[in-house]
């Protein structure tokens, strides 16, 4: 029987945002659940995180902001990822992110905005419930 | 009966109550495992009041800074807008909104210097026009390019309220320097001589690395550029504070309150060991380290007993370290003691927030200092503070300073068993964490390395992962939360001062500020001074603090400059430690 | 060093930096008057660990009532409801709407007994058809006439809701005995036996004649229904609380906390002397008293210090005075201990009243209780309690039982020279006040020759002169009132289950319900009933609980009760003293 693989998953921190805590607890957590996490590091640019997401080949794509450009940032990557082919990554999204705002990026294609608090467990769920097939 | 015969009986009876009271009660209830603690003389066995604890305003300081109260006498904080300061954390878009905005609130009584956020383009030394920071231009605070945009913020400032009146703070640090030099080119316009200046760059480099996350360049040139400010300012800026070191944001990043105590100590023993290795006499430049806060968390008695700790360790390390002999080297300056932080408050049921800061502020005073609210409720909720937010956060800073006699005695806590081997064992961890980054070899060191670093990001993961065992508990993210529970608003009376609209603009209006003045400048001038910069960053003994000043006036950019630093310097990239 | 010495140095230190360090800094302030204050070692030369602190739950009780924290664990407060109650304060219009109002309650997972608020003219025996007491039908609490108004409330309490399952309060004093007999008859009648029942009525008479006003008899003959509480509970109902008194109301009248301190201290004395002269051992009712609420100020350390104080007194009073031996006669049983308490909310700006509570509840926990942060917000715009106000209010004491680790320690203050001399000072003051009750006569003479009346009011009126002069601060009262101020308000989620409607149509309701209890009910036995009641009321040792449960069981009103008795034993009119 083939072994199924590893949910794989790039923690992103696009911009200038140095407030990596939530990125660097994520990564941690949903390691633990069994996914191979790579996390970027801060100051990313979107075509860095494109180039990452895409060499990496990974299934989910979380990206963190707290510093108010997600409307800026996030889109830009969903954009990208989508030129190169890859529409099958899931997008996802945490930091402070103002309730009005959350439509229109799931409009734009992001497909969960996770706030404060959230447990990681249920981000881990989501990402199972959502992922595209893993071969 | 001696003091030995005292503490054996104590012990005896402590014994028989455990046996006859306390476990067959707590075993009823389920917490035989964990029951109530309740502490006595015995926990404080060695204590020694002189020593361990002494007066308010004296070494060691464990009971306060100050020999006072700093909370105003009402005649003074009643009158209008007497508590209200234009100094709470503000910057929004472009210099002219934020310069409307410091005029808008002045009307409301808001009065003294502002205390400027800036964008993050700006912490991390880019302009406005650069496309790698598109969208984030003015999000976070307001947009500085060049002296032209101190010039139209300080629009705000004149009079009664002009730069040589009001104390400035600013929240820079890899580029601190280069603000300062912008204040410093912005006075002389105006006439007033650097000496008159009153201002706080929060100049804290280190802790970025650990946790905030706006440095430039590697630690070690980080560490050179503050040598120029304790070296610059202690002889031409008396009236600037150099630094405002903060174990806050280490906190805030995730450390225990542990880690954050000794991070911030081994910190604050770099900071003052380049005043140091430059020749400075330690009682000439200590005095003008500020602190900007530490610690936060909702637990109440730890915060408390972690500031009288804080309070202890950086006198000892003053005097005993460093041999400061002057009371005002050694004490912590800082104009928040214990708080809620604001990683304490939740999004969900927001307004549930109001009643964390009120604890916090309740901590802020039984730990020496005077109440503070904060963050106002709406802090999580990512829209600004609203005005109605701040309301309630101001007001409960008032009911705690005027209604609730608190803050007639400091340190009201002094002498409890409890808290005073509260206090000791904070201590002792910090001192253990504190010699274990000093056998790496400091601060700098062990941020090279990454230890720091990990060790944060490793802690703010074993919080969370208890937070989602439920071992710590957070009401209404994971306990209370069934449907039933109402999420209760506030309504809104009154529109934030920086409105939607002028969000929308403000990138574009500030990339437009830029082009104009870099069209109407003296761009020979500038590209010569650039050089000059180039060629003197080189040097590792020279201060760059007076060509930071002449190329303010020249109004060359940030990016200007800090791209001829990056040349010679490099830049700090490693931050995954994941 | 031995303590005498050591105190002889800790002078010698203070008296320097008294001259060197504090009253410099104080002239720079302008407070050399009246300096922040620091206490030391000095101030509590005399403590001896033992004798003044102890053990929680264990004489002289000065920690706390219990060794453990009653704080319940999470795997049992976290569960749905679990740590709400409909145990608030509430009774709203006629026995039907208050039913209701508890039918929904159980919905929003309230459980537990009720907390009874009856109408004012239940609580001074008066019917609902009454002209005089027109208007006041079902406006501060439920109305009671006859046995059918508990038969209707308590629907709302059936299956694991019985009255063998849950605790009933009822805030009544001058008829209590006669609200206690009507729920033996119902407990009958559903076939529960009294020894089950558990439940406090207030019967605290004594504090009604100091400040709260709801007396009908005069103290005399009011005692002596007292007594018959305490025989006919003691020898029918040992799970029933005799009665639920406390100091809390005599503050709210404007007691000072010593005053209240030393009047409450004195009616618990008249209270267990009507036990003693019964000729009932103390140790066999003294354990059944239970204690309402002392205190209730924002006075933070001094409402903390008079818990310790209180405590401490009892103590020391049942124990010294009246020999009792088991300690659960000594102790203070009470739900709640230091609080903000409601005269300290304000009509202005009344979401910060949220902070006061909150203020109140830390308060509550430092004394040695758990957290309880009341009243809700909206308490002073008297349109009841809103469903919003309350869901802050829960919130808030749960983010201090379960996020800030406060209640994790028993009276973590002990020790502090600050907190032991002022519990010192007061438990001192008071005692010095007892003795001037005792020396009329104690409390019943000092109530009836209006000493404790007049005093209060003196209290009352030197604390309104305060706030006048604005020596008392009160924030958005006398203080922060320019028009800039914001009246923050939340917004309306949920409609409060009593509503507009059913307020206006409750009297006249009532007065129907009444009316057919009177045409159905055997009107003869009724009469009968009450004639027995004449002649027993005239025989002074009678106990007169017997014929209440019998006329409860006619349906006989409870002003018709207490007309007869109004006859007998006259009716208490003297309230002006100032």
């Amino acid at each position: 029987m083939e072994k199924e693989r590893k949910i794989k998953v790039l923690i992103a921190k696009p911009g200038l945002d140095g407030h990596d805590r939530g990125a660097k607890v994520l990564s941690f957590g949903l390691r633990d659940q069994g996914m191979e996490v790579i996390y970027t590091g801060r100051r990313q640019s979107v075509q860095q995180i494109v180039n990452s997401a895409l060499q990496e080949d990974v299934d989910v794509v979380g990206l963190s902001i707290l510093s108010g450009a997600h409307l800026t940032f996030f889109p830009k990557v969903v954009d990208l990822l989508r030129e190169n082919g890859a529409e099958d990554m899931l997008v996802i999204g945490g930091g402070i992110i103002p309730e009005n705002h959350i439509p229109i990026l799931k409009e734009k294609g992001v497909t969960e905005i996770f706030g404060p608090g959230t447990m990681i467990k249920d981000i881990g769920d989501f990402i199972r419930k959502n992922v595209r097939k893993i071969a | 009966m001696d003091n030995k015969d005292k503490l054996a009986e104590i012990k005896e009876k402590k014994k028989e109550w455990e046996e006859k009271v306390l476990l067959p009660a707590a075993k009823r209830f389920g917490i035989e495992k964990k029951p109530t603690e309740f502490h006595t003389p015995l926990d404080i066995a060695d204590f020694d009041f002189v020593r361990d604890v002494g007066f308010p305003g004296q070494y060691p300081f464990t009971t306060a800074t100050y020999p006072v109260s700093l909370v105003p006498s009402i005649e003074r904080g009643a009158k209008p807008g007497g508590l209200r300061r234009a100094g709470t954390y503000s910057g929004y878009g472009t210099p002219e909104d934020t310069r409307d905005y410091y005029k808008q609130m002045a009307k409301l009584s808001w009065t003294g210097g502002p205390n400027l956020a800036l964008d993050l383009p700006t912490q991390c030394g880019y302009d406005s026009d650069n496309e790698m920071v598109e969208g984030e231009i003015g999000k976070v605070g307001v947009a500085i390019d060049t002296l032209r945009d101190f010039e139209v913020i300080f629009e705000a400032f004149t009079g009664d309220q002009d730069v040589d009146r009001i104390a400035t703070n600013i929240t820079i640090n890899a580029a601190a320097n280069i603000l300062v030099a912008m204040y410093i080119a912005l006075a002389e316009k105006r006439g007033i001589p650097m000496a008159k200046l009153r201002c706080t760059p929060q100049n804290d480099i280190l802790k970025e690395f650990v946790s905030r996350g706006t440095y430039i360049f590697p630690p070690r040139p980080s560490m050179r550029m503050f040598r120029d400010s304790v070296v610059f300012f202690t002889e031409n800026l008396p009236g600037i504070n150099i630094t405002s070191i903060g174990g806050y944001h280490i906190r805030e990043g995730g450390s225990t309150r542990e880690q954050e105590l000794a991070f911030s100590m081994a910190i604050g023993i770099a900071y003052l060991q380049e005043g140091v290795n430059a020749g400075v006499d330690i009682d000439a430049f200590t005095p003008k380290f500020t602190f900007n806060a530490f610690g936060g968390s909702m637990q109440f008695f730890k915060e408390i007993a972690f500031q009288r700790a804080a309070r202890r360790m950086w006198a000892k390390i003053l005097k005993e370290r460093f041999g400061a002999k002057k009371k005002d080297s050694m004490r912590i300056r800082c104009p928040i003691t214990a708080h809620v932080g604001c990683s304490s408050t939740t999004k969900q049921r927001a307004l549930n927030n109001l009643s964390r800061s009120v604890v916090g502020a309740i901590a802020g005073v039984l730990s020496g200092g005077p109440p503070y609210a904060f963050p106002p409720y709406d802090e999580p909720l990512g829209l600004g503070w609203s005005l109605e937010a701040r309301q309630l956060a101001e007001d409960a800073t008032r009911i705690i300073m005027y209604e609730t006699g608190m803050c007639d005695v400091i340190d009201p806590l002094a002498g409890s068993y409890y808290v005073e081997s509260l206090t000791n064992e904070i201590e002792d961890a910090a001192w253990k964490e504190i010699e274990k980054v000093e056998s790496m070899g400091g601060a700098v060191t062990a941020i090279e390395n990454g230890y720091m670093q990990r060790e944060v990001a490793k802690s703010a993961a074993e919080r969370q992962a208890r937070i989602e065992r439920r071992e710590e508990l957070v009401v209404g993210v994971n306990c209370f939360t069934e449907e039933y529970e109402l999420d209760v608003t506030t309504s809104k009376i009154i529109e934030h001062p920086y409105s939607e609209e002028k969000r929308y603009d403000a990138e574009k209006q500030q990339k437009a500020n830029l082009a104009e003045v870099k069209r109407t400048r003296n761009n020979r001038e500038v590209t010569r001074l650039l050089g000059e910069l180039e060629s003197a960053a080189k040097k590792e003994d020279k201060n760059l603090m007076p060509l930071f000043i002449d190329l303010a006036r020249e109004y060359a950019t940030l990016q200007e400059q800090c791209d001829v630093l990056r040349g010679v310097f490099g830049e700090w990239q490693l931050d995954t430690f994941v």
